[in-house]
């Protein structure tokens, strides 16, 4: 700590503003986000709490049919915009006047806040009975046991995880049992412009198309204005994500990103790398899309309707829509090794802690039932988790829907595994800086340089 | 006992006594709440930094495993770079930039009150709101900087994705986010200045340069001082102009100690390392706070 050496008559002004200033650095250094729910935290590190244990062999045998508990009333938080919390207070709404008895209170956060608030409200005893769990950082919460075990419902109920999409569901198995029910999933494809494709004379993709294909359409249709500057690009996606198109160029071209037993990082591999350098090449070598520093301002250039071409995901559908692009959707284009996208679900989990793990229950699989899921295919939110929904009335509710549906056949699961964000993290900011912002490296070079890093983050877990 | 000295005769000498009484009722919701919401929560994270801890199971103790491990860090020791590099660059920078502003500002002319408020409008606005504006003025493609550079022939910069312009760009607006707070102090400041002094020194044959080195700056040494306490601190936290300005994430070139925290204990499930990281951070500041303190003997001047 900062002393004041001196005690004489001057001190007194300096004493004040000392007190001042250290309380300055004290309530600053208090304010660092590290500190602030520490002390809460620590009295609860070990939440086991009554209900966990009750959960675990459940006396009552409500039906099928409904909920046969007492009135209760529970908590689901998610992560969205304010059009996402309408379409899941929908949803709710519906639960609500089929199981009158529970009442069911949606919170929304921001993506960044939704999982600060939801380690420090687990760390405090006091999480959402049900909440939104993204298929990567699953592993990181299952493992730390916060997570309520569905097998004793599902088996009490004899509830049908056959009619949920089987990788959806898989990503939610653990060998210790099942930690959550799919709320929805989306895969990427390839979204095109029509009019911008009617204007060159270029037939719409197809899935004949091929990664020679996508590049040679996409120098087609980038236009440059009279100033030299492109006004029009071929191509968009995301860098920033593997999800948006760099993990599927990576398992099109033949690689990995991780291995099965997630102790071993894949992408520094030719193939892998190869996926990556398409990426690349696309920005920096063939000039079809936009490097970051210009996706930074301008958001997605695709939507803003500057771009004929992007590789995204099925959550977009309803933002193309709203912003009036007259788009279509094909499967992305194939690599050297073949067809491949990603498949990333949702999930709906309890919390351990809860104190209404029936009534959590008789939520999360409403969540999944064909009547829940059927309004979320209504709301072009994303893709049904539910076969019956999935496979029937989802693929003719609008145009471009049954190639998602189908690209689910050739998906690969988003990576998940323990310390996912702590990876991706590290990997990400090599490839920002030195492939796709910058063209410092080559792809193979990054991934090489980065491996180590990535193999010690691994090892760590 | 000395048997002059009963209690009477103590009487406004002890702390507690007389002023001191008032002087420590007042003080006292602060100190509690200090010591509660602050000294509390501080020894908490010490204890925390000798652990590996994920928040969500029970912590182990690993002694100063952390501490050594954080020496090691690339990323951290590119934070505290960083951080350093913001503190040295934003602070002397940003005092003389508010200084000048309040000097100019004290003048009596008409409409005054306006320019005032104008300065102080981005110190009520929020962080968030400033780094949307701030985003389009420095965007690559088409931003407001750029636009203004081109039509004087110099090419568009990538103000915020190039390694070496993306921190000097983050200054530059939280030097401007921040000017309104220190010309508000430096104001009050000069206003404080007794008319009596700059006017003998005008009648002494001073000039206006003479009047403004020889008085008015070292009447201001205890605002200057005060407001340079506050950026110091400030500068060393510097979170949110990261947070929403380095998008996705920041590189190398913008990692902070204060984000380097957030993300290790937020994303990545490491409290006990965020935890050693702030204290390091803590230390930092507690340091250059005390040499800057030390340093007021020197130069700054009690009227």
């Amino acid at each position: 700590m900062i002393t004041d050496g001196s005690g004489s008559g001057v001190g007194r002004r300096r004493l004040l503003a000392f007190i001042g200033a250290t309380a300055l650095v004290v309530s600053a250094c208090g304010g660092s986000t590290a500190s602030q729910s520490a002390s809460a935290a620590v009295a609860s590190a070990t939440p086991a709490t009554p209900a966990s244990q009750a959960a675990v062999s459940p006396s009552a045998a409500p039906s099928d049919a409904g909920y046969t508990g007492p009135e209760a009333t529970i908590t689901y938080s998610i992560w969205g915009d304010p059009q996402e919390i309408k379409n899941q207070q929908a949803i709710v709404d519906a639960f609500h006047a089929t199981t009158p008895k529970i009442t069911v209170k949606v919170t929304v956060s921001d993506w960044e806040p939704y999982w600060d608030k939801l380690q420090t409200s687990i760390a405090g005893g006091d999480a959402p009975d049900v909440f939104a769990m993204d298929g990567p950082l699953f592993p990181d919460y299952q493992t730390r046991d916060v997570l309520l075990d569905l097998k004793p419902y599902i088996d009490r109920d004899g509830y049908d995880l056959g009619q949920l999409a089987d990788q959806a569901v898989t990503d939610f198995t653990t060998p210790d049992g099942q930690f959550g029910l799919p709320r929805d999933l989306n895969v990427v494809a390839l979204y095109y412009n029509k009019k911008m494709f009617d204007a060159a004379g270029i037939p719409y993709p197809d899935d004949t198309w091929d990664w020679a294909k996508l590049t040679e359409v996409a120098k087609k249709l980038t236009l440059k204005g009279a100033d030299g500057k492109t006004k029009q690009w071929g191509f968009y996606t995301e860098s920033t994500d593997m999800e948006n198109y760099w993990s599927e160029l990576v398992w099109q071209n033949g690689g990995d990103i991780i291995s099965a037993d997630h102790k071993t990082s894949l992408v520094a591999s030719d193939q892998a790398a190869g996926g990556i350098q398409f990426l690349q090449d696309l920005i920096w070598k063939d000039k079809v899309m936009p490097d970051a520093a210009i996706t930074d301002a301008l958001g997605d250039a695709f939507e803003q309707g500057q771009a004929a071409l992007e590789s995204n995901g099925s959550w977009l559908v309803a933002t193309h829509l709203a912003a009036g692009i007259d788009f279509g959707i094909a499967p992305l284009p194939k690599g050297p090794a073949g067809q491949a996208t990603s498949i990333n679900p949702t999930g709906a989990v309890i919390y351990k802690g809860t104190k209404n793990p029936d009534a959590a229950w008789a939520f999360v699989k409403y969540l999944a039932s064909p009547a829940a899921q059927t309004k979320l295919m209504e709301l072009k939110a994303s893709l049904p988790a539910n076969k019956a929904v999935l496979t029937g009335p989802f693929a003719t509710s609008f145009d471009g829907a049954k190639v998602l549906a189908d690209a689910i056949a050739y998906a690969h699961i988003k990576p998940s595994f323990k310390g996912f964000n702590d990876w991706t993290t590290a990997l990400q900011t090599e490839l920002d800086a030195n492939v796709f912002t910058e063209p410092k490296k080559t792809a193979k070079q990054a991934l090489t340089d980065i491996l180590p890093k990535l193999d010690e983050i691994l090892a760590a877990q | 006992m000395n048997p002059r000295r009963r209690p009477a005769a103590r009487r406004g000498g002890g702390p507690l006594a007389g002023e001191g009484r008032w002087a420590a009722a007042f003080l006292a919701p602060t100190l509690l709440g200090l010591a509660v919401l602050s000294a509390g929560p501080i020894l908490a994270t010490l204890a925390i930094s000798l652990t590996k801890w994920d928040l969500l199971t029970a912590p182990k103790l690993i002694g100063l495993d952390n501490y050594a491990a954080l020496l090691t860090d690339d990323r951290f020791l590119k934070a505290l770079r960083n951080t350093f590099f913001y503190t040295v660059v934003s602070v002397p920078l940003g005092l003389t930039i508010a200084l000048g502003l309040a000097i100019a500002l004290n003048a009596k002319v008409r409409g005054i009150a306006f320019i005032r408020t104008a300065y102080f409008l981005p110190v009520v606005t929020s962080t968030i709101a400033i780094a949307l504006v701030w985003q389009w003025i420095y965007s690559a493609d088409s931003g407001l900087l750029n636009q203004v550079l081109g039509a004087v022939g110099v090419p568009s910069q990538k103000w915020l994705s190039d390694p070496t312009l993306a921190m000097p760009s983050i200054i530059a607006m939280s030097i401007w986010q921040g000017l309104g707070v220190n010309v508000i102090i430096f104001l009050a400041g000069l206003q404080a200045i007794p008319s009596d002094l700059l006017d003998a020194a005008s009648v002494d044959g001073a000039g206006s340069w003479a009047r403004l080195r020889n008085v008015t700056l070292p009447l201001l040494t205890p605002s200057i001082f005060f407001t340079g306490v506050l950026s110091l601190i400030g500068s060393f936290q510097v979170f949110d102009q990261i947070f929403v300005l380095a998008k996705p994430r920041p590189t190398e070139a913008t990692i902070t100690v204060v984000y380097f925290i957030y993300e290790n204990g937020f994303k990545f499930f490491k409290m006990g390392y965020a935890s050693a990281a702030s204290w390091i951070l803590f230390l930092i500041v507690a340091v250059f706070s005390a040499i800057y303190f030390r340093s007021q003997n020197r130069w700054v001047h009690y009227q």
